[in-house]
């Protein structure tokens, strides 16, 4: 056990960790802190592109028009015009950092339609944005030298007088514990998408930053608006990039037909995410699916487009579905993706916890509202990184190092002790499955009270049953074993704030749509949900919906 | 069975002994050779490194002799044959192929795509058969434990050259059980010899020459067999300098494919050249001749 | 179906040598080596280890050794390895000292990743916010950059360069495709400096051309590609003061005065120093007794004038 200090602690190394740290004033010494080597981390799996108002002829209020469209008016407007207003900027400087974006005839970087746009202003690199993106903020990273303590796991916030003080983590390689002080500290640890069992989302999207926050006392907003993206695949809950769809790829059913005419006529296969996912799953509910999948076509976009335009996806749909698209059809369903919600936030990335800021994905400040459009997380990662960043640098001006006190070091340990001294019980990975199981089919695109009800009590159940995990890796060299226990302890946190968000809400918004109330409620449901620690669960609340300009009105596409 | 016999460099200069026993052979087993006298050298990846459109122009007027003939093309060399085979693939691409050909329309005339390059270790197996060489066999290797070494070329990169397995390659093997030998299992079966870089680095080359001999040897082998020229020279010739490099003695004789073939087939040891392998190839000639 | 899996094991720092386990498995038939993995740790033994997160190619954590092929455990399917190998035997990657199990100690590979300078470097200052432009890029710079970009720094080609198991100082096929990377980026304004910097030992030059790199790289980035491209360009730099370029240049004029390869001719052209040549001459007279040693001079081959005229042409773009 020992310590470390910096001024400020970015806690992920992903695209908003890393963008947060590379605005930290020079002179200023910052840390980041990260589970997985930075280059590891989920932003990589970001496929279709990035949304900006580089046009003369778009403008960001269009865009910022889009996204709280999107957002079924559950976003900030505020907040989503400082992130349009600022994306063109921000993009612009990825690329001068960079960033290898695909060009346009007139040599700027190119643009294609996505979904829920007016305007074709998705940025891309081919078909991995998020790799081109993550790639090159690590490459700036490592130019300037910055401290990255690589695999080390957040196990707690260090929270003293009401005041965020630094954390605790566990060096995963020497299985030591630090306790990390800190003047502030920003979370950046992106999603929870392995609280479903099919997911998009890479194996480390556990939530690990939100659970840590939550249990701190920091409220999460939000959380019952879990985004499924119409197109993973079946084997594996792999994401197929909506940049399919923007390139012309069509959605059809078991009889053939392009079945989003009845749906969304006008955008048909490019609505909103949650238009196409309720559209997808009520075509397979309905019997007609094919194996519980639709059909994704692109055959008619021809070998060279989707060689020049989409060679990922192609490579993935032959090696994990057996088909390749310039053939033949990919079968494709609806899968857990991206979490709206998150760690309460605002415009500048600070949470109501004293010295917490929150910023990408883990947080909810909120954009996205109740459902994300394409290009619009990537997005938010680079602005709302600057901005955690810019935002610190205010902060900590003049402030002293705490001193927190050395039990919060013992106290982790302790419980890390006491979970690692069980000799037998019940194994993460099963327990984790069970969860995920009972997530995908009660709390996914359509929800009803009593099955949430049912969740309910199974997720608390399965987080009790949690807390008394069997570890079988007794070691403390590289004990992934015992991280996945935390981190599942971490999901079963979560998921309770998810089922109860879901549960309380009687409505339907965006990607949260319960058959048994069906309609947009304005009137009751135009608010935020917010979820705070109790030992018992959730405990509800709810906050104001901040409105600029755009009034709410009935939402198609 | 005939074909353009693309002899390339080193059959022709520093391994005289690859083109006499390929003669040798080729005639026992009723294969017809026409040797392509005007071809040039494939480069060798080598010329591509700098130029990659002349090497490749170089490789289409190579097989538009063979074409001329209205002959496949027969290597007996590892390198070469990579280098052909990757030509031959990058020139089955229309817009690539119209462009080199207008590059070798005096030159040697023009390249449909029609004549295809095939190494000896693959014509044996597919146009001779090993059930027939099996018959042809005279003098059995009963009792040589042979090491097979691929070299590069032949095996990678396998988009290109599609014959074999990259990782666990069969065919020579075959040909070793086919002769009566028994084959050897190493690692570095697959590995590389370091040629390319024996000027440049000639100590990582003759690391990897001794470790690769050394597991052969260790693992049993009383002899390598090799398809590629470079490799053998690498092997061969070298191995003075890689036993002083592995302070270890060494003297595994390195046999050319046809080499082996032709002992099993019963030719003279002189007709293969035997007596020209630097290292000393009598302990495995006088059990067999 | 019912599967046998060996795994290489061991922990250095808590004194468990480095061995091997055998578990059975049921598994589905689709299932990949990463899945088989994670049904062990997670019902078998917990303290299998090994790091892993997308699942699909695009992280880089997996990357192991299958059946001593280095490359990603989890676009490996199970069925397809018993069927080339008759096994499934998984190793950590090689190079690299091992931390635990399939878990080793990445710091040999960025290092070297590092030493390239892996970033674009521009004259002048950063932009001002907001910032009102991007630099304009013609798609086919773009895609000069595609291999190499691609990259996802598994360590699959590091962990099977030939190069790199026996000289420590070679930098590797992904810090040199990355390399390139940059040579090739009109952004970048340290073109010269990247070349003149990886000229020498340990750098392009020192690659021996195996493929393995090219074979094992689970994005098809192509670094040996790469390296050769750095070759070409360090050449048209006028960067020629390397073995390694004058065997290239050497070697088109041999060619194109024979039409073939001299090789007797390339070690004379190599090592000018006649002290050089001189502890050859054992070996060269051994040689010649033997009728290896080709003649100095050579008459070309027929038809040698239209190979020079391949190699004299006036060239476009390429």
């Amino acid at each position: 056990m020992h310590q470390v200090s910096h001024d400020v602690l970015i806690i992920g190394a992903g695209l908003t960790g890393m963008r947060a740290a590379l605005e930290i004033a020079p002179g200023v010494d910052v840390a980041v802190l990260s589970k997985v080597h930075p280059v590891r981390s989920h932003s990589g799996a970001a496929q279709g592109g990035i949304n900006a108002a580089l046009r003369e002829d778009d403008s960001w209020e269009n865009h910022a028009f889009d996204t709280v469209k999107g957002s079924d008016y559950l976003g900030d407007q505020d907040a989503i015009e400082i992130m349009c207003r600022e994306a063109p900027s921000a993009i612009r400087q990825m690329e001068h950092w960079g960033v290898i974006f695909s060009r346009a005839d007139d040599r700027r970087i190119a643009q294609r339609p996505f979904g829920g746009a007016g305007y074709p202003r998705t940025c891309y690199a081919a078909d991995r944005t998020g790799h081109a993106l993550l790639h090159a903020m690590y490459e700036q990273v490592m130019r300037r030298g910055m401290q990255v303590y690589e695999e080390w796991f957040l196990t707690d916030l260090v929270v003293e007088d009401g005041v965020c003080q630094g954390v605790v983590a566990l060096d995963i390689p020497t299985g030591e514990l630090i306790l990390c002080r800190a003047k502030a500290v920003v979370l950046a640890t992106g999603g929870y998408g392995r609280v479903y069992r099919t997911s998009s989302n890479g194996l480390v999207n556990t939530g690990d930053g939100m659970a840590v926050a939550y249990r701190a006392g920091a409220p999460l907003t939000d959380m019952e608006f879990v985004q499924f993206h119409p197109t993973t695949l079946k084997s594996n809950g792999v994401l197929i990039t909506e940049g399919s769809r923007g390139e012309g790829g069509v959605l059809i059913n078991a009889k053939g037909e392009r079945f989003m005419t009845k749906y969304a006529p006008h955008a048909m296969e490019l609505a909103s995410r949650d238009v196409v996912s309720r559209a997808e799953q009520t075509e397979i509910n309905e019997g007609r699916g094919v194996d519980g999948c639709v059909l994704l076509d692109m055959r008619h976009l021809g070998r060279e487009k989707i060689m020049e335009r989409l060679p990922q996806i192609r490579d993935l749909a032959i090696k994990f579905a057996g088909t390749d698209p310039v053939e033949v059809p990919v079968p494709v369903r609806p899968g857990a993706h991206y979490s709206m919600g998150g760690i309460r936030a605002d415009n500048d990335c600070k949470s109501p916890l004293e010295g917490l800021f929150a910023a990408g994905e883990c947080a909810c400040i909120s954009v996205h509202g109740a459902n994300r459009l394409g290009g619009n997380s990537l997005l938010e990662t680079i602005v709302f990184g600057r901005r955690a960043g810019a935002a610190v640098n205010d902060f900590i001006g003049g402030r002293p190092m705490p001193r927190p006190g050395q039990h919060h070091l013992t106290d982790a340990a302790g419980r890390i002790e006491a979970l690692l001294d069980h000799p037998t019980g019940e194994r993460a990975g099963a327990l984790r499955r069970e969860l995920g199981t009972v997530m995908n089919r009660s709390v996914g695109v359509f929800r009803t009270r009593d099955v949430l009800a049912e969740a309910d009590r199974v997720a608390a159940r399965i987080a009790r049953r949690a807390q008394r995990l069997w570890v079988m890796d007794k070691g403390r060299t590289f004990n992934t074993d015992l991280m996945e226990a935390l981190e599942f302890q971490n999901v079963t946190a979560l998921a309770r704030t998810i089922v109860a968000g879901a549960l309380a809400r009687e409505e339907s918004r965006g990607a949260h749509f319960r058959q048994d109330f069906p309609r947009r409620d304005d009137a009751k449901w135009m608010r935020h949900t917010l979820a705070e620690y109790t030992p018992d669960g959730p405990k509800l609340s709810y906050g104001e919906v901040r409105k600029t300009k755009y009034e709410p009105t009935e939402r198609s596409y | 069975m005939r074909y353009a016999y693309y002899t390339g460099c080193a059959a022709k200069g520093v391994c005289p002994e690859l083109h006499e026993s390929t003669l040798a052979v080729a005639k026992a087993l009723g294969m017809e050779l026409v040797e392509l006298t005007a071809s040039s050298c494939c480069g060798a990846g080598v010329i591509g490194e700098l130029e990659h459109d002349t090497q490749l122009a170089m490789n289409a007027r190579n097989l538009a002799l063979a074409e001329n003939l209205g002959l496949d093309m027969m290597t007996v060399c590892g390198t070469c044959q990579g280098v052909l085979s990757r030509a031959h693939k990058e020139l089955s691409d229309t817009a690539t192929r119209e462009r080199i050909n207008q590059v070798i329309a005096e030159a040697g005339g023009i390249y449909d795509g029609r004549a295809t390059p095939k190494h000896l270790l693959w014509v044996l197996i597919q146009d001779v058969g090993l059930a027939r060489l099996e018959q042809k066999v005279v003098r059995p290797l009963t009792g040589l434990k042979v090491g097979p070494f691929y070299g590069c070329y032949i095996l990678r990169p396998s988009d290109y050259l599609s014959f074999d397995d990259p990782y666990n390659p069969k065919s020579l093997e075959q040909v070793i059980r086919a002769l009566g030998a028994e084959p050897v299992d190493y690692s570095g079966r697959t590995k590389c010899c370091g040629f390319p870089i024996v000027l440049e680095q000639e100590q990582n080359a003759m690391r990897m020459v001794g470790t690769n001999l050394l597991e052969a040897q260790d693992n049993g082998a009383d002899c390598l067999v090799t398809p590629c020229p470079l490799c053998h020279m690498n092997l061969d010739i070298y191995q003075t300098r890689a036993e002083k490099e592995m302070r270890r003695p060494i003297g595994l004789p390195i046999l050319h494919l046809p080499q082996l073939v032709g002992l099993a087939l019963g030719l003279r040891p002189s007709a293969l050249g035997l007596q020209r392998n630097m290292v000393d190839t009598s302990p495995v000639v006088a059990q067999f001749a | 179906m019912r599967v046998e899996i060996e795994i290489e094991r061991g922990c250095p720092a808590e004194g468990v040598e480095t061995h091997r386990e055998r578990f059975r498995v049921e598994v589905p038939r689709h299932v990949t080596v990463l899945d088989t993995l994670i049904q062990i740790k997670d019902d078998l033994d917990g303290t299998l280890t090994f790091r892993r997160s997308c699942r699909s190619a695009i992280c880089g954590s997996c990357a192991m050794r299958i059946n001593g092929r280095s490359g990603l455990a989890c676009d490996t399917l199970v069925e397809s390895e018993l069927r080339r190998f008759g096994h499934l035997l998984i190793q950590p990657l090689a190079q690299m000292p091992v931390t635990k199990d399939l878990a080793v100690q990445m710091a040999p590979f960025w290092r070297r990743v590092r030493a390239v300078k892996p970033w674009v470097t521009k004259d002048g200052e950063e932009p001002s916010w907001p910032v009102e432009r991007e630099s304009l890029m013609e798609q086919h710079h773009v895609e000069e950059m595609d291999d190499a970009s691609r990259c996802i720094m598994c360590m699959a080609c590091f962990s099977a360069c030939e190069v790199a198991t026996v000289d420590e100082r070679f930098l590797g096929p992904a810090a040199l495709a990355k390399a390139y990377r940059f040579v090739a980026d009109p952004r970048d304004s340290e073109r010269t400096e990247r070349l003149t910097a990886l000229n020498g030992s340990g750098g392009y030059w020192d690659c021996t051309r195996c493929n393995q790199c090219v074979e094992a790289c689970p994005k098809d980035v192509k670094p040996m590609e790469a390296i050769v491209n750095l070759r070409r360009d360090a050449i048209r730099a006028g960067l020629t003061d390397t073995i390694g370029s004058r065997h290239i240049t050497e070697f088109i004029s041999i060619v194109r005065q024979e039409g073939r390869l001299n090789e007797g001719r390339m070690p004379m052209k190599m090592k000018p120093n006649p002290l050089e040549l001189l502890k050859v001459a054992p070996l060269a007279l051994r040689m010649l007794r033997k009728g290896k040693l080709p003649l100095p001079y050579h008459p070309p081959i027929p038809r040698v004038r239209e190979v020079r005229r391949i190699i004299d042409r006036k060239k476009g773009s390429t």
